[in-house]
């Protein structure tokens, strides 16, 4: 916590104008050039990052609707997705003071997939759209950045972070698959439009035994699945938050630090 | 630079226009035991083979899950009985297990016969390589034989309907999509401000300089760094946020009052018999002769039932050999996995009769499809003996056999 300016030591203070003259100071050759080669270059970097972290971790839980389930995809996909913005959020908070790590990650992955679910799925694979939409973890990554800029703290944006980003993510992204839970009688049985899609849209090597549905004995939990997948998936997300932070910490920022002391 | 440049495209250009496009499924690459020892499909029909976009193909067939069941394999438990098509160029709208319809996985045994029906509308225009699979837990997707359908445009986009429980009826190519997107969309036009917000009007590079003097907990307003105005703006774009999420849960909730879980549907299927069992059989070694694609298998059967019976097909992974007319062999299955078959001797085996009998295959699908195994830790094959009796009741025996080759070849590479 920065002390006020009011109660801070003569020299101190003298300092911290330096500091402002310097934030302020106007450069020869690092213009705003430089920062617009930095923030559209490493859209690719980052995109591509949360991408393969998220293909890597939640895979088809974000590729189908009929993979989209109460107990897993809460759990699965709130871990995958928080890693990489968790990194940024390191980087770009410590090297600028800017709460926009997650955003900007999100941001990023959200361009990426969508690109790619559209040319690669629906374009050139032809599935529907409605059937491979990818889940948006922005707004969740705005809410972890406000948390972050009003706390100045990791360690409290991990706790409460976590825990509202698996909330964020699965609750902002139920909200447009609501139309495909819906009940529809289909071959002789009661399913949801999205089991129906699953099942329509031919996917050979997908079989439908692969899904987790109805796997373990959540619903010893008064049939509550979907809340304990969610304070699951909080404190998974809370897990993944320290992944991110190690990649940042350690395996971004640290070796940068290390190649300038060597100059 | 440029003359490299110009031959790397060259060459790029030059190999995609020789690139052929991948119709079928790469089936020739799972090794033998795969397919001889897993399964075996019989009575398999793709009709018909020209249509329209919309109009319906079915898919019937049988396929028996053998007891030749290879023990390095997971035992079958779980599978999912599916068309294996390139991609959803159809949309399957119905299947039936034993005469149950199941549209999710079914519970299977080994010696277990799974007869299935599968009707699918043509969904994308094109010439497609359709054929069944069933898909087992922890083994993969197994292939019965496969038909060519050609698919013509018909003037009108695929539609698929189908009727909700509360009567509205829906495209599912469509249905939704429009939602999901506008829906992300505002998500992302909110991430974007929150990124316009402090890239544009601030600058990034430079304020290294300032933070790396700085512990990593101060946001340094009195500097400029985070300024209570930041502050303001940040709790707005949060706050609409929120807002976004608890309208959308509002108009989700009234719009789409039920709601369900996806749903999984798993039973086991009706057994169905293979026969009355009266039929034995006993292996007495097989060879190939890969010069002239010619498999010999020699057995001896014993007909301990009431009639005589008499040796119609033998049938392996996804080929069937039929001692038979044309007539036979096309109800057999699709042409290019159905070959002719000689027994010696021929003729009906009496009730109580033992007799040695010889079976001679000559066919190209043995290595096309890769059904031999010639350079494999097991030289083992197995299939499917299927005998009649003159009343027409059938009887289905597995035979499992060592295979010697009547010469290897010679091979450069292990």
């Amino acid at each position: 916590m920065a002390s006020t300016p009011a109660t801070m030591a003569p020299a101190e203070r003298q300092r911290r104008l330096e500091l402002r003259e310097l934030l302020n100071a106007k450069y020869q050759f690092i213009d705003r050039t430089w920062d617009a080669v930095f923030w559209i270059t490493a859209i690719f970097i980052v995109a591509g990052a949360a991408d393969i972290t998220k293909l890597l971790f939640a895979g088809d839980w974000d590729f189908w609707t009929d993979w989209k389930d109460p107990q897993w995809w809460p759990v699965v996909t709130a871990f995958a997705t928080i890693i990489i913005p968790s990194a940024l959020q390191w980087i770009q908070w410590v090297a600028w003071r800017f709460p926009t790590g997650a955003t900007y990650t999100c941001t990023c992955l959200f361009l990426a997939t969508w690109i790619g679910r559209y040319f690669q799925w629906h374009i050139a694979e032809t599935y529907p759209m409605n059937f491979v939409w990818p889940i948006s973890t922005v707004p969740a990554a705005i809410i972890l950045d406000w948390l972050l800029m009003r706390t100045r703290s990791f360690v409290v944006t991990s706790l409460f972070g976590g825990a509202i980003w698996a909330i964020m993510v699965w609750s902002f992204n139920y909200i447009p698959l609501a139309p495909f839970l819906q009940p529809v009688p289909f071959m002789h049985h009661i399913m949801t439009v999205s089991d129906v899609q699953g099942i329509a849209y031919i996917r050979s090597q997908t079989p439908e035994y692969l899904r987790h549905i109805e796997r373990g004995a959540l619903r010893s939990f008064l049939g509550e699945t979907q809340y304990v997948s969610l304070l699951f998936g909080g404190t998974m997300a809370m897990i993944g938050y320290w992944v991110g932070q190690a990649i940042g910490r350690f395996l971004a920022v640290w070796p940068i630090g290390r190649y300038i002391k060597t100059l | 630079m440029r003359m490299r440049l110009a031959m790397v495209l060259s060459i790029a250009i030059l190999i995609s226009s020789y690139a052929t496009r991948a119709l079928a499924h790469g089936e020739a690459a799972d090794e033998p035991f795969l397919k001889d020892l897993t399964v075996a499909y019989y009575d398999v029909h793709v009709t018909p083979t020209q249509v329209k976009v919309g109009d319906p193909v079915t898919i019937t067939g049988s396929v028996k899950i053998l007891e030749t069941w290879p023990y390095t394999l997971d035992p079958p438990q779980t599978a999912y009985i599916t068309p294996v098509v390139p991609g959803p160029c159809f949309a399957l709208t119905e299947r039936l297990i034993n005469g149950e319809s199941s549209p999710g996985s079914i519970f299977v045994d080994k010696g277990g016969i799974y007869q299935f029906k599968m009707v699918m509308l043509a969904r994308n225009p094109g010439h497609w390589h359709v054929h069944p699979g069933i898909a087992i837990q922890g083994t993969g997707t197994l292939l019965g034989p496969g038909e060519w359908v050609t698919v013509d445009p018909s003037g009108q986009p695929f539609k698929l309907d189908v009727t909700l429980l509360n009567g509205k009826t829906v495209d599912l190519e469509h249905f939704g999509g429009a939602f999901v997107w506008w829906w992300s969309l505002a998500g992302f036009i909110i991430g974007l401000i929150w990124m316009l917000y402090w890239t544009v009007p601030k600058r990034t590079v430079t304020r290294l300089a300032v933070t790396m003097q700085l512990p990593v907990n101060d946001d340094a307003p009195d500097i400029g760094l985070i300024t209570p105005r930041d502050h303001m703006w940040m709790d707005l774009l949060a706050g609409i946020t929120v807002l976004m999420l608890i309208v959308g849960w509002v108009y989700m909730a009234a719009k789409y009052p039920v709601r369900l879980p996806q749903q999984t549907v798993r039973f086991a299927p009706d057994p169905i018999s293979p026969g009355d069992g009266l039929i034995a059989v006993h292996p007495k070694g097989s060879t190939f002769d890969e010069k002239t694609d010619t498999l010999v298998i020699n057995f001896q059967v014993k007909n301990n039932g009431a009639s005589p019976v008499s040796l119609k097909q033998y049938i392996m992974a996804m080929t069937t050999f039929v001692d038979g007319d044309k007539q036979e062999m096309a109800a057999a299955g699709p042409s290019e996995y159905v070959g002719q078959l000689a027994v010696d001797p021929d003729g009906p085996i009496a009730p109580g009769a033992s007799r040695d009998i010889t079976l001679k295959m000559t066919n190209e699908v043995f290595l096309q499809e890769r059904l031999i195994p010639l350079h494999d830790p097991q030289q083992l094959i197995a299939g499917l003996l299927r005998f009649q009796d003159a009343q027409g009741k059938e009887n289905l025996v597995t035979l499992k056999s060592v295979l010697v080759p009547t010469e290897f070849q010679p091979q450069y590479l292990p």
